[in-house]
């Protein structure tokens, strides 16, 4: 896999929130195919990476880059980051009451489809494609209808956010704390959809606090994020090894880094 | 006075038939009445001055025009052309327990009970309901006998001609336990005026549905009025929509007269241009354990104006009263302008009474969401714009009213945005 091009490089990023430095240097290189957990104690800065690669208001990079696919993702507005592939499935789904759920992902995907140069997809096809996917994580069909997540109960939130994942294809997907919240049953769903997602020109990163997750979606890499830098790298194992040490470590020691890689 | 009012009043005066009491009532209070002036608090935003300068004038020949036809709705249709009563276009039979007849047509004891609830329920204060109970030539009574449900609804439409000066009247009134929907429309053409009244007696454990159209747009001119009073366990689920003009103006008042009644009003307006829109709601709970939830929104672009006033009036003996009024409204333009004035006057003291009026911009954070899926800020603006609106839209109770209501308001919104 090393010599195959990278899908995402991140270096030496620097940036901030509201003049708050929250990542703060830090460096991630993403193959197509690839599975990356990062994990770390709160406030390490897990969730502001989400927002930061995917261009949220209020948050300012200060220095180094990000490319996706070889472009530069920090020169793109939120939504063409989306359609160059990034997806960030998040922690709280916001609701939109009004907005069907239906609508809203036509809407994505037709956005979508439209920036590859692609046909818009008819109404009857997408009901279609969308009542499959609505199948496939668990969810009732009559969750098209309603508002965007309005009322949704917090798994049937994150259930939605991987339908969308499943409906729009992405390149990289971006997972913030998918199983916070969710109970066994629930958190099998989401890691069989996000299994089966899985391939050779599709990557994730899986941001979580805990292990759990992990045993579902199997990483190919995890790090360890602490004070907006990786601070340890090592393949799954590491992720056991947290589990059983936890994060105090982290504040007592130096970093060293023999694992990196 | 204006000159405009001075004329009314003098028209008036030729009339003289079973309403001639109210008539004359309305007349004196007309005469004691001062033309209301930016001073007036309840016309402070609304200045009359499209009534003072307007061309419209009373069309006496018979102008054929027929209401909208909405598809999958079939209404019993009760229409008003140029404020005439056109009897050809009610169905020939009428569902059991249902009458619709013109005043003048009942019997004695008949038109005794109608004239006894003749401006029962309008309150008095308003000049433009004054105008209306001395000039609105062909009232219209309607009521639905004792624990009949009625499931066609009834479409009360006003229909004006270019030119046309119009007032409109009638009488609803629902049995104890019947049921009925009632569909107010306003379709007029250029310069006009119209004046359109309707009071609803609703009786115990009897159930209204209700709607309001006021789509009219441009030069015309619309006052008027939905006045509810709610027995016993009565209940009424109305729905307002409004796109404003040079002049609208709807006052709705609601009157819990009985205990443990409930009130549902949803009202939504869009407006554009120059146009105007004002509605004064006003909620009455005057016995205990009533039940009131309101939800007014608003979006307003270009040159637009809006105007709400809500007010919420708990009586002393209305304890254990549920009253929420919410009302949000969205800026489209730095030159638009909204006046929204809740008011609340509670004096009871074991009561649950919110309030809460926001004008706000877009929602940041489902803009954000909307945008890391792929969907442009331009096009996310306008879904959640839309949103904002279809909320309510999605609340409406007939299906067959939302789905036809849904595209126009799509329509007018595409327009809206492109300013």
């Amino acid at each position: 896999m090393s010599n195959t091009k990278s899908l995402l490089t991140i270096k030496d990023l620097h940036a901030s929130v509201e003049e708050k430095q929250i990542i703060k240097g830090l460096d991630l290189d993403v193959k197509p195919g690839e599975v990356h957990a990062i994990m770390g104690p709160n406030g390490a800065g897990k969730s502001t990476l989400g927002y930061v690669l995917s261009g949220r208001d209020g948050y300012s990079v200060e220095s180094g880059s990000v490319m996706l696919d070889e472009e530069d993702l920090l020169e793109m507005e939120t939504e063409d980051r989306a359609r160059a592939g990034l997806f960030l499935a998040f922690q709280y789904p916001v609701e939109i009451p009004g907005v069907s759920n239906l609508e809203f992902l036509k809407a994505s995907v037709d956005a979508q489809r439209e920036a590859r140069g692609e046909d818009a997809i008819t109404s009857a096809d997408f009901l279609k494609e969308a009542k499959a996917a609505c199948k496939q994580v668990n969810l009732p069909v009559a969750f098209l209808k309603r508002g965007v997540n309005e009322g949704f109960s917090g798994g049937e939130k994150k259930r939605n956010e991987l339908m969308q994942m499943l409906l729009l294809k992405p390149k990289l997907c971006i997972l913030d704390e998918t199983d916070s919240g969710l109970d066994i049953d629930a958190l099998q769903v989401v890691a069989e959809g996000v299994n089966s997602q899985r391939s050779a020109d599709r990557s994730f990163i899986v941001v979580t606090h805990y292990q759990r997750l992990l045993d579902y979606i199997k990483p190919d890499f995890v790090h360890v994020l602490s004070d907006g830098k990786i601070v340890k790298s090592g393949d799954a194992s590491l992720a056991l090894e947290l589990e059983a040490q936890g994060y105090a470590w982290l504040q007592k020691e130096p970093v060293e880094d023999e694992l990196e890689g | 006075m204006s000159e405009w009012l001075e004329s009314a009043i003098a028209r008036a005066q030729g009339i003289n038939d079973w309403l001639a009491p109210k008539r004359a009532h309305a007349l004196e209070l007309l005469a004691n009445t001062k033309w209301p002036t930016r001073k007036t608090e309840a016309w402070r935003y609304t200045p009359l001055r499209p009534i003072e300068r307007t061309q419209a004038k009373v069309i006496s020949e018979k102008v054929a025009l027929t209401p909208v036809s909405i598809a999958d709705l079939s209404a019993i249709e009760l229409v008003f052309v140029n404020g005439q009563f056109d009897s050809a276009q009610l169905p020939e039979t009428l569902p059991e327990g249902l009458s619709i007849s013109l005043g003048g047509d009942l019997d004695a004891a008949e038109q005794a009970e109608a004239l006894s609830g003749f401006s029962a329920i309008k309150p008095e204060r308003h000049i433009f309901g004054l105008v209306n109970d001395a000039l609105a030539q062909d009232v219209v009574v309607v009521s639905v006998a004792e624990g009949v449900e009625v499931t066609l609804p009834i479409r009360i439409s006003s229909l004006l001609s270019q030119g046309a000066e119009s007032h409109t009247r009638v009488q609803v009134a629902l049995a104890t336990g019947s049921k009925l929907t009632v569909i107010e429309d306003l379709q007029a053409q250029g310069e006009s005026l119209n004046t359109a009244f309707v009071e609803y007696n609703i009786a115990a454990n009897a159930r209204l549905e209700h709607y309001r159209f006021a789509l009219q747009t441009g030069s015309n001119v619309a006052v008027g009025g939905s006045h509810f009073n709610l027995h016993d366990h009565a209940k009424m689920n109305s729905t307002i929509v409004g796109f404003g003009s040079e002049l609208s103006r709807l006052d709705t008042d609601i009157i819990h007269a009985g205990e443990f009644a409930d009130a549902k009003l949803n009202a939504m307006y869009l407006l554009d241009g120059k146009e105007l829109f004002d509605l004064h709601a006003t909620v009455e709970h005057a016995m205990p354990n009533g039940k009131t939830e309101e939800n007014v929104r608003c979006i307003v672009a270009d040159r637009s104006r809006a105007v709400f006033n809500g007010r919420i009036h708990i009586h002393r003996d209305a304890q254990k009263t549920l009253a929420e009024l919410n009302n949000r409204n969205l800026l489209l333009s730095d030159k638009a302008e909204i006046n929204t004035k809740p008011e609340l006057e509670i004096y009871a003291d074991d009561v649950k009474c919110a309030h809460g009026a926001t004008v706000a911009q877009i929602d940041k954070q489902a803009l954000y969401y909307l945008q890391t899926r792929g969907v442009s800020r331009s096009k996310a603006q306008v879904m959640l714009n839309f949103g904002f609106i279809n909320e309510l839209i999605d609340l409406m109770p007939n299906a067959a009213l939302a789905e036809w209501i849904r595209p126009i308001i799509r329509e007018r919104f595409a327009q809206m945005e492109v300013k």
